[in-house]
């Protein structure tokens, strides 16, 4: 109870979100907005319910679901691999790095079309995308981390006489753990988005393309009801991630006292 | 188990003596206008098992000196041999200490300290017995599995030098190992060096900012002066051993300090 009174929020904030659900219902209800425009919760709800019983619509989650986790994985696994070389090679990194920086600024919703038209329709294109928009977060946290190593850590190996492979593998390497995890939990976010993105401009299937089907054909339920499921993929999605760098990095700070 | 002069693999068999000859170093500064003279002229010499500290204001080059000494740092002019050979690069043959504990947060009290056994390459299972042991010996028994964070500064500083006492290292340089540390602390700390060195006879170089220090723990204490790094006095400590902290009421010590205290006066 009185841990209630010191955090009132844990009860505020779920209350609130029933009186907006309540509110919605209402406005919607007694005809101020049109359902076409904004359907109540209870009909976004019947939405949710055709979908889930629809023997078609598991197959659009998981497409979205493997171009998003393939494109990430792809996207990750190259970055850090680029990232290891550029810190280890400095002239590579001094040519490359402004390439990195300048393609990070760039928003690369951009490349969507150029990507239908070189990798086709199908999944290609959109993993294509994934790995474009999840690769920079990653390169630059694991740079940023890989250099974060101690000036004093770096002595304790160097006066153990420690070789390059087990200064990286020992110390550097678990050094930029937490920052490159913070870039994973960024990028994989940024994947999803990446594969939305495609699937927007053209797709056979995919939660993007069911939201662009659905929108063409004024059910704006569904749209609704996809936006949910798409929000809940993104959570479960970053909930895996986080649980992981929970796993790896259970050295971090945060992670101790949180 | 802490014997000094068991030759370690790879490393070459020592002595322990320390020869410093004339070494300067100069650290050249960034935007290219004058550098920094950190050491000018440095002669020291210190005898195999001898305890040898270093004392001097903030930046006179003691940290300098001390790398100079481990091969972590190139003199610019000068000569340093360490057991008959010219240090040209870090050596296994001598342990270093940092003024911070610089122990992996990822790893365990334990597997810290097994660190340079595994850079080494040696056998695990045995050092895994003797790190116990050491263990044991600072006070940190029962901890092994602890992590870092979760042991106090004064522990965490046994660690470290568990982590220089596992591989018997003749020589061994500590810069300001417990200057970070409260004062009842740090004097529990500089009797434990002390039992441990009159175990094992290593050849130890102590970096301090306290003069008191310096003398209780020391067979020679070297004055350094700033600007440039320079050796303002080497003063041999008239103290009988094994010591006590007693000793500190001495007269002996109180004219050792003061002896030191004048010549760094001189300094400013
Ligand atoms: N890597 C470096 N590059 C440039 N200058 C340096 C470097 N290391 C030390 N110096 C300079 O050399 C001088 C001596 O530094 P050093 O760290 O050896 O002093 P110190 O006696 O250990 O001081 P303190 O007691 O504060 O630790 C200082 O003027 C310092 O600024
Ligand atoms: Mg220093």
């Amino acid at each position: 109870m009185s841990k209630l009174r010191d955090h009132p929020g844990l009860v505020l904030s779920p209350l609130s979100f029933v009186v907006v659900l309540v509110l919605w219902e209402g406005v919607s209800r007694a005809g101020w907005v049109a359902p076409i425009v904004l359907p109540p919760p209870s009909r976004v709800w019947d939405g949710l319910v055709i979908l889930f019983t629809a023997s078609w619509f598991p197959q659009h989650v998981w497409l979205t679901t493997a171009e998003t986790l393939i494109g990430f994985v792809i996207g990750g696994v190259t970055a850090i691999l680029l990232a290891i070389v550029m810190v280890n090679v400095r002239l590579f990194k001094e040519v490359v790095y402004p390439y990195v920086v300048a393609f990070q600024v760039m928003p690369k919703v951009v490349l969507a079309p150029i990507f239908i038209t070189w990798f086709g329709f199908g999944m290609e294109s959109k993993i294509v995308m994934a790995i474009a928009i999840s690769f920079f977060p990653v390169v630059i946290n694991t740079v940023v981390g890989l250099e974060s190593v101690e000036e004093n850590a770096s002595l304790l190996m160097r006066s153990l006489v420690a070789s390059r492979r087990q200064i990286f593998c020992k110390l550097a390497w678990p050094t930029a753990l937490p920052s490159i995890f913070a870039g994973l939990k960024t990028s994989l976010t940024l994947a999803l988005i990446g594969a939305l993105v495609a699937e927007f401009v053209t797709a056979k299937e995919g939660l993007g393309t069911l939201i662009t089907t659905f929108s063409f054909e004024l059910k704006v339920y569904l749209v609704f009801a996809v936006i949910i499921v798409v929000s809940v993929l993104g959570l479960v999605l970053y909930g895996l991630m986080e649980y992981l760098d929970r796993k790896v990095v259970f050295w971090r700070r945060s992670h101790f006292t949180g | 188990m802490l014997r000094a002069h068991e030759p370690i693999a790879g490393a070459p068999a020592t002595t322990g003596a320390i020869e410093v000859r004339r070494v300067t170093k100069l650290f050249a500064s960034r935007n290219g206008s004058a550098g920094v003279e950190a050491l000018r002229d440095v002669d020291v010499d210190i005898r195999p098992g001898q305890f040898v500290a270093f004392v001097g204001p903030s930046g006179c080059g003691k940290s300098t000196l001390l790398k100079l000494i481990g091969g972590l740092l190139d003199p610019t002019a000068g000569r340093i041999t360490v057991g008959g050979s010219e240090v040209a690069g870090p050596r296994r043959d001598i342990g270093v200490m940092f003024q911070a504990p610089v122990l992996f947060p990822w790893r365990t009290v334990l597997e810290n300290v097994l660190l340079p056994i595994e850079v080494f390459g040696l056998e695990r299972r045995a050092a895994t017995e003797k790190a116990r042991q050491i263990l044991n010996l600072v006070g940190l028994a029962g901890r092994e599995r602890a992590y870092p964070r979760e042991l106090s500064g004064g522990m965490q500083q046994r660690a470290a030098l568990s982590r220089v006492l596992v591989i018997d290292p003749p020589i061994i340089l500590m810069d300001e190992p417990f200057g970070a540390l409260d004062e009842f602390t740090r004097e529990r700390m500089n009797l434990e060096i002390l039992r441990i060195w009159q175990e094992g006879r290593q050849t130890i170089v102590f970096v301090t900012h306290s003069i008191a220090e310096a003398v209780f723990l020391a067979d020679r204490v070297v004055v350094m002066g700033t600007a440039p790094g320079r050796v303002l006095a080497v003063i041999d400590v008239p103290l009988p051993r094994p010591r006590s902290i007693d000793l500190m009421k001495s007269p002996e010590f109180a004219a050792t300090v003061f002896e030191v205290r004048e010549y760094l006066g001189v300094a400013r």
